[in-house]
């Protein structure tokens, strides 16, 4: 299964993706996120998903399931927009809370095996490029506590440049 | 001089960042006129803190590092408060101490660069960045006195940042850990989480459930 995380409206999305999509889990902005707590409960009470039952409760398990994520995402100071970063606070029951070393740092450990490759689309009309280096430092860290692989990093203006170029 | 203490935690109590300033506030109160505290648990600022902050001379952001970045709820803040700041007609310097559970303080270095990527988006001046790894261990510890024991390493940076702060200066960033061994580290953080499991009814195995 491939998953879309996305902060775009609708019709920036339709634009990108006109064709109904097959196997895909999206998760876009069209509900109220609740930001993480910091309990730890989706560890140590409801192992594997979030104690917050909004529409947003079972994004490491939707994780848990795909083998391709793509993340459509203004850049905000060289990271994502608040938004997608909600998802993927709200997405650490992926991850075990036990930890382990990788690449000689303290990670947390797979509670799941499956292998995803992350392409991300950073989207913005003025990204410096201390902002470019920060956010393609940030995705190939994020890949390192999830195990997964970065198979692509980019930088345009607006949805407009990119349409065309994903399916 | 007017300082803002921030707590970008969204906890409502005991987080590792209310700690952190409140052991950063005791060597402040001497130089500061005013120190104010602020607790951003929520994604949004109100009007009132907006125009308080923009009259501090220095603004002080402790949070917890939430997936090698800024937790959500205070970036969502940091966008709001950045068209705001960059209308003050001050010079306001920013310090940042971003903690993080994992032992290695650097892995807050991303964190800390987007801070100051919003400090430059939003006019402001940029200070200094701490780095803290092995937070899981401050919030139990807030009785061991500041550079003693496990908090050695903190009590330097945190008294270097202060020294900083007072004189409104700008300095390299600086990650640190805490002073125990991190074999001893990771074992205390699994045994809490078994132990925490535990009170919730849960067993060890139940940990790694898969959905």
């Amino acid at each position: 299964m491939r998953i879309i995380i996305h902060d775009l409206g609708n019709t920036d999305f339709q634009k990108l993706f006109p064709q109904p999509l097959d196997d895909t889990m999206v998760i876009a902005s069209d509900a109220k996120i609740h930001h993480c707590l910091g309990c730890f409960g989706c560890w140590t009470k409801t192992p594997g998903a979030c104690v917050i039952r909004d529409k947003y409760g079972d994004i490491g398990e939707g994780f848990s399931k795909c083998s391709e994520a793509l993340v459509f995402s203004r850049c905000y100071y060289g990271g994502f927009s608040p938004f997608v970063k909600n998802v993927f606070d709200r997405s650490i029951s992926y991850m075990h809370p036990d930890f382990r070393n990788r690449y000689g740092e303290m990670h947390h450990k797979r509670r799941y095996k499956n292998c995803v490759d992350l392409l991300v689309f950073f989207y913005g009309e003025d990204i410096t490029e201390r902002e470019q280096q920060v956010a393609r430092d940030l995705v190939k860290a994020n890949a390192i506590n999830m195990c997964w692989d970065v198979a692509g990093v980019s930088f345009s203006h607006g949805i407009a440049e990119l349409e065309g170029r994903v399916s | 001089m007017k300082i803002a203490l921030i707590n970008g935690s969204p906890k409502i109590s005991g987080s590792a960042s209310g700690s952190i300033l409140q052991d950063l506030r005791s060597f402040l109160e001497d130089t500061a006129d005013t120190i104010y505290d602020y607790h951003f648990k929520k994604p949004i600022v109100s009007a009132e803190e907006v125009a308080a902050l923009s009259e501090c001379d220095i603004l002080i952001f402790a949070f917890p590092l939430y997936v090698d970045g800024i937790p959500s709820h205070l970036l969502r803040c940091l966008v709001q408060l950045e068209q705001s700041l960059a209308k003050a007609n001050k010079e306001i310097t920013v310090y940042v101490v971003a903690n993080c559970g994992f032992y290695e303080g650097h892995q807050n270095r991303l964190a800390i660069s987007m801070m100051e990527n919003w400090c430059t988006k939003a006019g402001l001046k940029w200070g200094q960045g701490i780095g803290i790894g092995a937070g899981g261990m401050l919030s139990g510890n807030r009785s061991i006195p500041l550079g003693y024991g496990p908090k050695k390493n903190l009590g330097k940076a945190l008294t270097r940042l202060a020294e900083n702060v007072c004189q409104c200066a700008s300095d390299e960033n600086v990650f640190i850990t805490a002073n125990f061994p991190k074999i001893a580290y990771k074992l205390g953080a699994e045994i809490n989480w078994w132990l925490t499991a535990k009170a919730n009814g849960l067993k060890r195995r139940d940990l790694s459930l898969r959905k």
